[in-house]
């Protein structure tokens, strides 16, 4: 079983987020990316858009089929990675880290409380594997 | 038994069997629709694009204007489509059902073992493509369950053509893909919609759908290769209604559920109507997109 890192925020929809005052980086989990297989293209929302709570924010293509990018939180679009314009291999090869998609000024900090630590997002995933 | 709602074979415009599919799909979604099995045709000939492409540069956009061939962008993702004389089906159903393993591959081979049997059942012998990328590779279904293959690092899918490479469990009938499929999932549930070629015509497709560096008669010779249809096999006296109603048939006993035909609720209308005004009977969105995407 993969380990997820512990300063990070999980959401049921395989997304992570990393709080730094009201600003919240947020990408795909290590799960998700395994269970998509290659990522072939990302959509991503501009900067200076808004992003909600439960609404995707974006989408991701690979080789066996798409999935919404669902946000955890809502806020303003501060910064998108475009990294991924040049590799977006790094979206499977270094999830948590440089392969992180966006970052929003939240508007509403209570929104994180309905989030997952690194413990319950690991039994979450095992939870959802077991169903394989 | 669980209960299905069919939504029974008609023929719509392009943007409307689109907006109809997402609509089904946002439904089920949003408020636990019914899981629905939807048939359906064209009314005219049109090229559907997967939500990702650059339709720009994989679709000869001049040409499908000259000959009247309308450009649709898809909601789920994949290659493009020549949609005239195909049967298309759309399935969208909870990721919970449990008709379905929770991944994206298992949906596939669910949905792909109900088309092999209705196909048995008119007298097609279809097995499933490995999904190497490469040059099909039958394999029968009933086998064990097939391992991914690693892609060779490239990142972008291997043609622009939806049929000129079979993925992992789609239909092939002598070793050539017959069926096309490509799958959607967001917040717990999934639509994929798929095309079982009634006829082909490859140089007309390989006209509309760039082959990559290839003329469109390199192309047009690579889809004669690797394609194939249902009327390839079987005489015309098998109808549109015959393959309609043995893949029914075929969904009913493979899964063990009650399909009932229905039509849209009220809801799903004005989803369509909001769909048809914002996205797919936009030119620029079919042509385009959202326009933020990141190759």
């Amino acid at each position: 079983m993969k380990v997820f890192p512990d300063d990070l925020l999980y959401s049921r929809e395989h997304v992570w987020v990393r709080v730094e005052g009201d600003l919240a980086t947020m990408g795909i989990t290590d799960y998700a990316q395994e269970k998509l297989g290659e990522v072939l293209s990302v959509e991503l929302p501009e900067v200076d858009t808004e992003v909600e709570r439960d609404e995707p924010f974006g989408a991701v293509e690979s080789s066996k089929g798409s999935v919404e990018l669902i946000s955890p939180l809502t806020g303003n679009v501060l910064n998108v990675n475009e990294d991924l314009i040049d590799d977006i291999g790094i979206v499977n090869s270094d999830p948590h880290d440089t392969g992180w998609m966006i970052v929003v000024e939240m508007n509403d900090l209570d929104e994180l409380d309905d989030l997952l630590d690194a413990r319950g997002y690991h039994d979450f995933v095992l939870q959802e594997t077991e169903g394989d | 038994m669980a209960a299905w709602r069919l939504l029974p074979f008609a023929s719509f415009s392009a943007p409307k069997n689109m907006a109809i599919d997402e609509a089904v799909f946002r439904t089920v979604q949003r408020r636990g629709g019914p899981p629905t099995l939807r048939l359906y045709g064209w009314f005219s000939p049109a090229v559907s694009v997967g939500y990702f492409q650059n339709a720009a540069a994989e679709i000869d956009l001049a040409a499908c204007r000259k000959r009247g061939v309308t450009l649709v962008r898809r909601p789920t993702g994949g290659r493009a489509v020549y949609h005239d004389d195909d049967l298309t089906y759309a399935v969208a159903a909870p990721e919970s059902d449990p008709l379905f393993p929770p991944t994206i591959a298992g949906t596939y081979l669910a949905i792909s073992c109900c088309l092999v049997r209705g196909l048995e059942m008119i007298g097609l012998e279809a097995s499933l493509a490995s999904g190497s990328g490469e040059e099909p590779r039958p394999v029968r279904v009933g086998e064990e369950r097939q391992r991914i293959p690693a892609t060779g690092g490239t990142r972008s899918l291997p043609a622009p053509s939806c049929f000129a490479v079979p993925s992992l469990h789609e239909l092939l009938v002598g070793g050539r893909k017959i069926c096309g499929s490509a799958q959607l999932r967001s917040r717990g549930a999934f639509l994929q919609q798929g095309s079982l070629l009634m006829t082909f015509d490859p140089e007309k497709t390989a006209t509309l759908i760039k082959s990559g560096d290839d003329s469109p008669l390199v192309g047009s010779e690579l889809l004669r290769r690797r394609v194939t249809s249902v009327y390839e096999h079987l005489p015309r006296s098998v109808s549109r209604d015959d393959v309609c109603r043995a893949l029914l048939a075929a969904f009913q006993e493979m899964w063990t559920v009650s399909l009932t035909p229905g039509v849209l609720t009220a809801e799903e209308e004005e989803w369509v109507d909001r769909l048809l005004a914002t996205r797919y009977g936009q030119e620029r969105w079919n042509r385009e997109g959202s326009g933020k995407r990141f190759f």
